[in-house]
């Protein structure tokens, strides 16, 4: 029930305060979760690629989906925010490749782990769970020196896929 | 049993535990390269067992450096970490880690001081630490359930969480001693730990009451129960008993909450040897058969068989002790022992179970191409997992062992 209540609660807060103000609500709860956490990365690693074989939450967002009997258009219009900053903003690689509303806190958890951890993590590719599209962050490809070829090879098998940029091989 | 091999084995892995100790200090739970390239505070800390064995202190001691520094806020012990001490792990909570690093420090601290333990023993570095183990001791009991006085997970030994969610025998085991070890460290800091003390006292007679069978004279392997606040307990969703034989009802023992010669544990190792000692191939499995997580087949493994080769040594059982260890030395293919042996057929039978189950993951087909690959496939077995660097671990501890009282 906690997680259809928490589902529930995103699209009353856009409701009520707005696409920004329910992001960076999303954002702020991934970043204190992450530092309960500590520092770390999940799922599998090859190399300095960081990729996640299960979708984070993407059970309980179906479920969710399924239940409210259509995909909400808060969801898709937080998405869109998101990913739309992401192609604009100068500093774009910082976003997540977006595929899903839950993904807005995920990242931020992620990327504070990282950060805890000493490295930056850049979301160069994610697939959606839902319609099994790829979505990429081109900022971050280039960041991360990789094309979407060799992402498309990690999302035939996770997710997520992430980058490890160490501080030092910048 | 060749003692000329075993002791051959025993240099070997002395070698295999140097040569795979990270110089940040992780034990590798397989050489990089191999299945397992992360450092797992449950193997890491048998691992520093081992090396206490073998007086590697100085490779215990930064052992113990890695795993403490890397402990998570909350005071958690993770899964498994990456070399640099970072959290890597993709399962629930496993909380028999906290007590096996807490178990470890404890026998280090001990044989650091030896019979000389006032002057010796290294306060200093338990004194560095104790933020951290204070923190590790916290997180457990912050996981017990105050209705029955067990320790909560979701995962133990086995990371199998449809038979060990709950209070399961080897997470209490290893939680209580842990505790146990942090009261002595603290005590002979002169800290106030009397708290813990009776916590750890609730812990072990609720092991000796709650999860031991009379009527089958054995320990069992599991309450189970989904929520750790559940109360009471049995109206949660979980709530049974998983009865099967499982080699860590060996616990309580192998933890020294109760003495080896202790007839609940003599007629528990009793059930384990009758059910669990591998009619074809010999050695320990370590549960049936029908549990159905055969990763590599089912068969039997060699840190459990070492485990339970040191109890028939403690006990004075020379026979079923040079059995259970000769069988390891037999085993070793090169000096180098697997995680565990099985048979081509049985590998072959679950590669169609998990085949046709679509459960077989990518992370395997590494596996399952290494063992097809060793030489002594062509002798009808599969090695999986070699080497594996915690059966090497715990036979230094169970050679020593015998060669102590029989050598």
């Amino acid at each position: 029930m906690i997680s259809k209540a928490f589902l529930l609660g995103i699209i009353e807060m856009v409701d009520k305060d707005g696409l920004e103000e329910t992001t960076d609500w999303l954002q702020r709860i991934g970043i204190k979760l992450a530092e309960i956490e500590g520092p770390g990365f999940e799922g599998a690693r090859e190399n300095d690629v960081n990729y996640i074989p299960l979708c984070p939450f993407s059970n309980i967002l179906l479920d969710f989906i399924q239940m409210y009997g259509e995909r909400p258009s808060q969801f898709t219009e937080l998405v869109n925010l998101s990913n739309r900053k992401m192609k604009e903003a100068e500093d774009g690689w910082k976003y997540p490749a977006l595929t899903t509303v839950t993904g807005i806190l995920y990242h931020s958890y992620t990327r504070k782990r990282a950060e805890l951890a000493g490295v930056e993590l850049l979301n160069v590719g994610a697939k959606c769970p839902r319609t099994h599209n790829n979505v990429y962050n081109e900022k971050a490809l280039e960041r991360a020196g990789m094309n979407k070829e060799e992402v498309d090879k990690y999302l035939e098998r996770s997710y997520y896929v992430s980058k490890i940029q160490y501080p030092d091989k910048e | 049993m060749n003692l000329i091999e075993a002791e051959r084995l025993y240099e070997n892995s002395v070698k295999i535990l140097k040569n795979n100790q990270h110089e940040k200090g992780g034990f590798y739970a397989s050489p990089p390269g191999t299945r397992y390239p992360f450092i797992y505070p449950r193997d890491h800390s048998i691992d520093i067992l081992g090396c206490i064995a073998a007086d590697m202190m100085d490779e215990a001691k930064k052992g113990l450096e890695f795993v403490l520094n890397s402990q998570k806020p909350l005071g958690e012990f993770s899964q498994r970490y990456d070399v640099d001490g970072n959290d890597a792990s993709y399962k629930d909570l496993q909380i028999d880690g906290n007590g096996l690093v807490l178990y470890s420090t404890g026998k280090y601290f001990e044989a650091t001081g030896g019979m000389f333990f006032e002057k010796l023993a290294d306060k200093k570095f338990v004194e560095k630490h104790w933020e951290t183990i204070s923190k590790a001791v916290d997180f457990i009991l912050m996981n017990k359930n105050e209705e029955v006085d067990l320790v909560h997970t979701i995962n133990s030994i086995h990371e199998y969480p449809a038979y060990e969610h709950g209070f399961e025998i080897y997470a209490n085991c290893a939680c209580c001693a842990g505790i146990q070890a942090a009261v002595k460290m603290g005590a002979a800091l002169g800290k106030d730990v009397t708290t813990w003390e009776m916590e750890a006292e609730k812990i072990k007679e609720a092991i000796l009451t709650r999860m031991y069978s009379p009527r089958r004279r054995s320990f069992i392997k599991c309450i189970r129960v989904k929520e750790k606040n559940s109360n009471p307990i049995g109206y949660d969703a979980f709530a049974s008993s998983v009865i099967d034989v499982d080699v860590v009802e060996y616990a309580p023992a192998y933890f020294g909450i109760i003495e080896q010669q202790d007839i609940k544990n003599r007629y528990t190792v009793r059930r384990i040897h009758e059910n669990l000692w591998d009619k074809e191939i010999g050695g320990l499995n370590r549960y049936p058969e029908m549990w159905g997580r055969n990763n590599g087949g089912y068969g039997p493994w060699c840190h459990f068989t070492c485990q339970l080769a040191s109890h028939y040594t403690a006990i004075d059982d020379q026979d079923m002790a040079e059995m259970y260890l000769g069988w390891v030395v037999d085993m070793a293919h090169n000096y180098l022992l697997p995680e565990h042996i099985s048979t081509i057929e049985r590998f072959e039978m679950w590669l169609e179970d998990y085949t046709n189950a679509k459960i077989l993951r990518d992370s395997k087909l590494t596996m399952i191409e290494n063992v097809r690959k060793h030489p002594k496939w062509k002798d009808g077995m599969a090695y999986v997992t070699i080497p594996l660097i915690w059966p090497h671990a715990e036979y230094i501890r169970a050679y020593k062992d015998y060669i102590e009282k029989f050598g």
